[in-house]
């Protein structure tokens, strides 16, 4: 009982385990090149950005269309660190993975800050004030930085150390899942799945659902945050462009094609939607063309995404789980009278 | 009894149209206060402004001596106000025990660092808020729907579910928003004795406004009707039940139920 408790918990790790180790295999038997593990790792970070969206557009209900806005925060804060402040050749080697892990937070930190300052006026706000604001957010971010010369303005930052690796981005993504899947099963995400299900019942239910949409709105932009810091040490060089509205509505693609409110629904759409493209490269230009059929087709015959609300068994929390957790079966617990006074 | 609700001059406008006037009553604990008349009459109005949905143009709403008006819905809740609504208004996509745990939110200590962590000490406050919604659902005949999505439900229970989630606040006044519109007998019947199971059980405070007059006049202990936004009339159902100004109001379509 103790033991198999113990073998369900872990077994999701042992399975990412497995996985990185069939892709090490299959690179090292020249199956897998290089150009496969790098859009595995775009693939990643593209995780992590629709399920930093997804905690917002469908979990909470709110509707962000500049995400790429956070995430371009995020990259540029932690380039930052590690190319112009703690740049590889004024730190020993030993301190490469620290600094790094330093840039990751402050880039999350950053975009977490900036959220939480656009999200407190905003979403006291009904209505569509979101879209606009968040809509004009990513492009003043955009163009912001591109003014900014001592960050290579227009022209982007060169030569951020490529630190991430698939290992870390394999950890990651699986580091996120675990907190949004946590949060979403405790008081926190039942008050944004409130809020998003009738604002008003909330409201009436005892759930400040400014609070919550804020709350909602600053944790999805670390998220973001520290994934643009990823992606920027993915690629080595950013710029302001990278991260314009198309990569927003990329995003809204991947949440709403994989299925918004479900996590599953986001590694699909990200994964599914970032290989894509460039399975289909030998079709040249038609595959935009194939690309937008197949986004059209799914929609059609599965509105709810291409999981269609599914969510794999590790990532959701039943009562049943929360039951045998307490080293109970669910029909042994009592279902008692309530003593008087009682509730 | 004290007075745990005291309601002065509640005045709404709406535009031209004065929706209620000077709607005033002071609410005893552990009573069972009904407000009926026609359709349109404001009742509803009423409700949206004691749950801070709506704001009175003028009056005060005042529990534990402070004047909740101005307030947002989320503090009248906090406040000991808990309302099911008329038009039914679930968390759709969300299971039967979810809804309940959803009201609890206001109560619970989990925090968030620990949430994201899932420490033991959320595993346990899960699982204790668990069998607490367990415990009130079986109460109220709805532990064998524990699981399904809240809009599964059939229209009757959807309606009870409302009420138990309203109950999960933990409120000192409950109010009920036509409990039974659009229900059968048998439910009808089914809602009368919970009604009376939680002003049993809970000692619960309620407001109800209701338009079926056999159901309102053997339970409230006192009764207020409005007409265009006007208290016409207040008293004991029997009362009421003789009074021409009512009996008037009514005679539309309600005068055989109340006669
Ligand atoms: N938000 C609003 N804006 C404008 N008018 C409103 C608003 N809310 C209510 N009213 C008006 O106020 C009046 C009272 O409505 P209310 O819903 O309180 O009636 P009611 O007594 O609950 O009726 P019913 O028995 O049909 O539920 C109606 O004339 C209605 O149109
Ligand atoms: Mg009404």
């Amino acid at each position: 009982m103790k033991f198999s408790k113990r073998f369900k918990s872990i077994l999701p790790v042992i399975g990412l385990a497995a996985l990185y180790g069939l892709i090490m295999l299959l690179k090292s038997m020249g199956i897998a090149n290089n150009y496969h593990i790098q859009i595995l790792m775009f693939a990643g970070v593209n995780i992590m950005m629709t399920l930093s969206l997804n905690v917002v557009n469908g979990f909470t209900g709110q509707f962000s269309i500049g995400h790429a806005g956070f995430m371009s925060l995020g990259a540029y804060g932690s380039a930052i660190i590690t190319t112009l402040i703690l740049k590889p050749s004024v730190i020993p080697a030993s301190m490469e993975i620290p600094v790094f892990l330093l840039s990751l937070l402050v880039g999350g930190l950053v975009a977490a800050m900036v959220g939480y300052l656009i999200g407190l006026p905003t979403l006291k706000l009904k209505g569509d004030y979101l879209a606009i604001v968040t809509l004009a957010f990513g492009e003043i971010v955009r163009a912001g930085l591109r003014l900014i010369e001592p960050i290579g303005a227009a022209r982007g930052m060169i030569g951020v150390p490529n630190y991430a690796n698939l290992a870390w981005i394999f950890l990651f993504v699986a580091l996120t899942l675990f907190f949004v899947r946590n949060i979403i099963y405790s008081r926190f995400g039942r008050a944004w799945i409130a809020i998003r299900d009738n604002e008003i019942a909330a409201e009436a239910m005892g759930i400040d659902s400014t609070r919550y949409k804020i709350i909602s709105f600053t944790f999805s932009a670390f998220i973001a945050g520290v994934a643009g810091g990823l992606y920027a040490h993915v690629v080595s060089f950013i710029q302001p462009d990278t991260f314009s509205f198309v990569k927003s509505s990329d995003l809204l693609v991947f949440l709403y094609a994989g299925g918004s409110g479900s996590l599953t629904g986001s590694i699909v759409g990200a994964l599914l939607l970032t290989s894509l493209p460039e399975a289909l490269r030998f079709l040249a230009s038609w595959r935009l063309v194939i690309y937008a059929l197949v986004l059209v087709i799914v929609m059609l015959y599965s509105p709810k995404g291409i999981t269609g609300g599914y969510e794999l068994p590790f990532l959701r929390i039943t009562r049943k789980d929360i039951y045998e957790n307490r080293g109970k079966k669910i029909s042994e617990t009592p279902l008692q009278e309530t003593k008087e006074g009682d509730v | 009894m004290a007075t745990i609700l005291s309601v002065k001059n509640l005045t709404i406008k709406f535009g031209g149209l004065v929706a209620v006037e000077d709607f005033s009553v002071d609410v005893q604990e552990g009573e069972l206060l009904a407000i009926i008349g026609p359709n349109g009459a404001g009742k509803t109005t009423v409700f949206n402004m004691l749950t801070g949905i709506y704001k009175p143009t003028s009056g005060s709403i005042e529990m534990d001596g402070k004047n909740l008006v101005g307030m947002r819905p989320h503090q009248f809740a906090a406040h000991g106000l808990a309302r099911t609504f008329q038009n039914i208004r679930l968390f759709h996509n969300a299971s039967v025990v979810d809804n309940i745990k959803m009201a609890y939110t206001l109560h619970s200590s989990e925090k968030f660092f620990p949430a994201l962590m899932r420490t033991e000490s959320v595993v346990e406050q899960e699982w204790e808020l668990d069998m607490e919604v367990m415990r009130l659902l079986k109460i109220f005949n709805l532990d064998q729907q524990a699981d399904l999505l809240s809009k599964n439900l059939p229209y009757g229970p959807q309606r009870k579910l409302e009420i138990v989630r309203a109950m999960m606040l933990k409120p000192k006044i409950l109010l009920l928003d036509e409990p039974v519109a659009g229900m059968n007998v048998a439910e009808i019947d089914e809602i009368a004795s919970l009604i009376a199971q939680i002003r049993e059980k809970f000692k619960m405070t309620i407001i109800l406004i209701e338009h079926h007059m056999n159901f309102v006049m053997p339970i409230a202990d006192r009764i207020k009707v409005l007409d265009f936004g006007k208290t016409i009339a207040e008293g004991n159902p029997g009362d009421i039940q003789k009074n021409p100004k009512v009996i008037e109001a009514y005679l539309g379509g309600g005068y055989h139920a109340i006669a």
